[in-house]
């Protein structure tokens, strides 16, 4: 009866047409639901219906809240019907925060009584999953009763798993909990031991290890540690039995007998381990050498051709890396999961193999601080999963690949890098891989060429090197061609200094002449999409405002194509193009470009061309445009001996290299890099050339000159004056003061899924030079910074400031570096801060 | 260790047939789940690995027929693959039970779907049973006392 009711009630929502249809079916069943509930009389069936009903509405995600107290009402009846549907809709409809769970407090302890075992199971049950701190605290001598008492396999184990999180709730539990009768009662009696009682041991077992901190602290640890080493050998015991002989079937799962416990008495073992090498507990170090052994044991034993075997072997890795075992076993568990990777490289069969890539690429990672050159042999089973289909495993192959880069393999890898890159460039791929996006597509390339310009760097120190240094530039130049569209054009900046610093001048000439060739060609060049390449068009702007007279020189040019006109054409034609496109960034580079190109050449049409391009600007509704243009006409018309020195070649470019740990590579942790690197390249021009030569400059150009120079300056001037008098604002909260350096923060916007800060930072009695922040957010966050204003150097008194932007979710926590100098001595400091917001 | 977060039955429409909370959550912050990941598992393609990084957590999913059983795990205690291990015994469990399961049964018997499950996973999301013949004659067991209490109550 109970079901038919219910099931055309399930009938009609499930006919229901249209969605309006189906909201007013539950409505009223809804309302009919509320108003039975209400009447005393009902009879025990027409609640269980009811009840039911509720159920399914709760399934359905509707409001249930009206039920709750009549559930309750249904565990006090005496029909076991009514019990086993009053615990069942009590556990879906309550949860542990309701002050309603007093109202169980006798029920429970009732039932916990009842001659029959099913009704003091549900009872166990119900507490387990919702238990108050108080219920814990009123309710646990009962379940130890139980534990104590019972000879019945069916109720232990699930005293134990009750007991569990009693123990989690009320730590205190554990000055009474009887450790001994784990070993002494259940250990020892292979009657009552099934395999659930040693689920629930082990339960317990964490549970115990979890508070034992705390426990310690204010407690005797002895019996609970005496307890340990002689509960320690039964769980070895257990697990080397396990793992060698397959008898029952009723645990066997694909030819492996019981993964489950296998897997928590792994876990168990290794908390145990973890608690005993901290504290340092004789009773559990004894044990070391023989868990060592085991180990080895489990891991040659287990077949690893099925899922379940993968499971056991993925928690024997995990075991050596998180217990910091001895480096034999950490390369064991490095090798367990490599032959993941290879297993998954060698077989065609997909999915179940993504699972095994997908951990073995997160947990080899972690395992790179301490064992890169052991990871770092597997590379080519990594580089493997980059053409894996699923994007999460291409991204986190990704990391990993970056994170084993050293000085040896950086050629190989990135060689391999560049290939990949070429590989999913190709315009075509992403229609023919219907796995992939386009913005994942556009993240992953993004994600690549970032940490690929920073290993570059990392590893900048051999550039005496020749032949690395030429891959390096060369590598660039190639990325340059494939994704240059996709580079953000800060980064382009970098590719800039690269170009710039790169010693070989022949080579460089030699290398940037051809990519000229190829961008003039583009239209017999299917491989590659130039037209929409940004990034490549503004490199060789800049290169042929630098480099023009040298490359067209170069023998190894050909001039039939690569000659004075048609660079002053392509310079022409783009500047044509991204003026339709106000492209404002690029125009600016145009117009240097244009004129020191117009130094550089001799063929007097093309230079009359390049200054209407740049008069061409002089009304541009941009005013830095327009203020440019007319600069750049003014020094076109300087004489040529005042020219020419202004608009020489650029220096070598010094930058400050930080070099960040491996590690930042894959938190999600943003540096901010000294400001001077992030300077334009371009407009920074004068401000070298007035610094190294202020003689020669006065003396030669006089009037109209120094006014130019101090226009030029005010541009780049222009930020750092602005914020000079910063102060803290009111609301501003301080987040770590010393003697030297005051932080505040103040959170500017907090909304759901993304968060605005501002941070400051105020200098003390002395003043500070070179400030440099790290910032760090949690693993779920994204972290962009600003750069500091009004700048890395603080006078005594004075306030500099950052500004965060946060995006993702999660609980609102920064760890912050800040690095600074003062009076030559480079001073560190760190601290965390936790807001009381969350996005 | 097994520690699951939730278990949801998700059908290819988008439906949630069975859900099971272990850890206590606001109604709001059910719902964001339930919504973020009926759309996150359903546009996964076949070929993908069955793990995903969710907020702060780690969602483990796995699809028998037109059904997708999807647990949430934390992140670095949770075994993955044994994750799916769990999801399969218990779809292994009530293949027995209903014989051929199928999403209907499910559906209609939903309170039984539960009956198994809270036989097979307790407290915080903890595997307490791992043998199929124990939770399905225990929860015959509970089944038979309720069909006799109904026959004597008919009979009297």
């Amino acid at each position: 009866m109970v079901a038919s009711s219910l099931r055309s009630f399930i009938k009609d929502v499930r006919s229901a047409k249209t969605l309006a249809d189906e909201r007013a079916i539950i409505t009223k069943q809804s309302a009919k639901i509320r108003t039975k509930l209400r009447d005393d009389h009902l009879s025990h069936s027409k609640k269980r219906i009811n009840i039911s009903k509720l159920l399914y509405l709760y399934i359905l995600g509707e409001k249930t809240h009206f039920g709750q107290v009549e559930c309750i009402n249904l565990i006090a009846s005496d029909d076991f019907s009514d019990k086993r549907l009053g615990y069942l809709s009590t556990m879906l409809l309550l949860d542990e925060s309701q002050s309603l769970l007093t109202l169980l407090t006798n029920m429970l302890n009732n039932d916990l009584h009842h001659p029959n075992k099913y009704i003091v199971s549900l009872a166990l049950t119900t507490l387990g999953s919702l238990s108050s701190n108080e219920l814990a605290r009123d309710l646990y001598p009962d379940v130890e009763n139980i534990l104590k008492n019972s000879n019945d396999s069916f109720l232990i184990k699930k005293a134990l798993q009750c007991i569990a999180k009693l123990i989690m709730k009320d730590h205190t539990i554990l000055e009474i909990f009887p450790v001994q009768i784990l070993n002494e009662k259940l250990l020892s009696n292979d009657f009552i031991l099934t395999h659930a009682v040693y689920l629930g041991i082990c339960k317990v077992l964490q549970s115990m290890l979890i508070n034992f901190e705390i426990f310690s602290k204010e407690n005797d640890t002895t019996i609970i540690l005496n307890s340990l080493s002689k509960i320690i050998p039964h769980l070895f015991q257990r697990l080397s039995t396990l793992n060698s002989k397959n008898l029952e079937p009723s645990y066997d799962v694909q030819g492996i007998q019981d993964p489950f416990l296998q897997v928590e008495l792994i876990t168990t073992i290794k908390w145990i381990f973890k608690i005993g090498n901290e504290l340092n507990l004789s009773q559990i170090t004894q044990f070391n050498d023989k868990f060592t052994d085991l180990l080895t044991q489990i891991a040659t034993n287990t077949d690893s051709k099925k899922n379940a075997g993968h499971a056991i072997l993925y928690e024997i890795a995990k075991t050596t890396f998180e217990l910091k075992l001895d480096q034999p076993l950490r390369v064991l568990g490095i090798n367990i999961l490599a032959n993941f990777l290879k297993v998954s490289a060698d077989t065609k069969r997909s999915n179940s193999n993504n699972n095994i890539k997908y951990v073995a690429l997160n947990t080899l990672i972690k395992a790179v601080p301490e064992e890169l050159d052991v990871v770092q042999r597997h590379r080519k089973f990594i580089l493997h999963c980059l053409y894996d289909h699923d994007i999460s495993i291409k991204f986190r192959a990704l990391e990993l690949t970056f994170a084993i880069v050293n000085e040896n393999n950086l050629l190989e890898l990135s060689t391999e890098l560049i290939n990949f890159l070429r590989k999913i460039s190709k315009s075509n791929y992403i229609y023919n891989s219907n796995y992939i996006d386009i913005d994942d597509f556009k993240t992953l390339i993004v994600f690549t060429i970032d940490n690929l310009i920073s290993k570059f760097e990392i590893f900048d120190n051999n550039n005496k090197n020749l032949e690395v240094a030429k891959f390096k530039f060369d590598s660039l130049v190639e990325i340059l061609k494939l994704v240059g569209n996709f580079i953000n054009l800060d980064k382009i900046n970098e590719f800039l200094i690269t170009i710039n610093n790169f010693q070989n001048m022949e080579y460089k000439i030699e290398s940037l002449s051809k990519l000229l060739l190829l961008s003039f060609t583009e239209n017999e060049n299917d491989n590659l999409n130039l037209s929409d390449n940004v990034g490549l068009q503004l490199v060789n702007i800049w290169c042929i405002g630098e480099y023009a007279n040298l490359i067209i020189s170069s023998k190894k040019t050909n001039n039939k194509v690569v000659n004075e006109k048609s660079l002053t054409d392509y310079l022409i034609k783009l500047n044509d193009y991204h003026s339709l496109s106000n492209n404002n960034r690029i125009i600016q580079y145009i117009l240097t470009s244009s004129l020191k190109m117009s130094t550089k050449i001799s063929d007097s049409q093309c230079i009359e061309k390049l200054r209407q391009l740049i008069l061409g600007h002089d009304k541009n509704p941009n005013l830095i445009i327009q203020a440019k243009s007319v600069q750049c006409g003014l020094l076109f018309d300087q004489p040529a001996n005042v020219k020419n020195l202004i608009l020489q070649a650029m220096p070598k470019f010094e930058r400050k290299v930080v070099t960040p740990s491996i590690k930042d590579t894959f938190q999600s942790e943003t540096t901010t890099k000294p400001s001077n690197r992030n300077n334009d390249l371009l407009l920074d021009l004068l401000s070298d050339i007035d610094d190294s030569k202020p003689a020669a400059t006065t003396t030669k150009t006089g009037n109209i000159s120094d006014s130019l120079f101090l226009d030029l300056h005010a541009e780049t001037k222009e930020k750092t004056t602005v914020d000079e008098s910063l102060i803290v604002p009111q609301e501003a909260v301080t987040v770590h003061d010393t003697s030297n350096i005051a932080v505040y923060t103040n959170a500017v916007k907090v909304s759901e899924g993304a968060a605005e800060i501002d941070m400051y930072f105020k200098a003390k009695s002395n003043s500070l030079t070179n400030l440099q922040t790290q910032c760090a957010v949690t693993k779920t966050q994204k972290l962009t910074l600003t750069q500091l204003r009004p700048g890395n150097d603080i006078k005594s008194n004075e306030v500099s400031m950052q500004t965060l932007k946060i995006s993702g979710s999660g609980k609102l926590k920064l760890r912050v570096k800040v690095t600074f100098t003062i009076n030559n001595e480079m001073i560190n400091e760190q601290f965390d801060y936790k807001f009381s917001q969350s996005i | 260790m097994s520690h699951l977060k939730y278990m949801l039955l998700v059908s290819r429409q988008g439906k949630v047939r069975l859900m099971k909370w272990y850890a206590p959550l606001s109604s709001k912050a059910k719902n964001k789940i339930m919504s973020d990941l009926t759309s996150l598992v359903l546009s996964r393609k076949p070929k993908m690995c069955n793990i995903i990084d969710y907020s702060d957590h780690k969602v483990v999913y796995r699809r028998y027929a037109s059904l997708y059983f999807i647990c949430g795990i934390s992140s670095d205690i949770d075994n993955e693959l044994l994750t799916l291990e769990i999801i399969h015994r218990y779809v292994e469990t009530m293949d027995t039970y209903f014989g051929n399961v199928c999403e209907l049964d499910i559906i209609f018997n939903f309170s039984k779907a539960y009956d198994i499950l809270n036989e097979m996973i307790m407290c915080d999301g903890s595997i307490a049973e791992t043998s199929k013949k124990d939770i399905l004659t225990n929860v015959s067991m509970m089944d038979s006392i309720e069909n006799n209490d109904n026959l004597d109550r008919v009979l009297s």
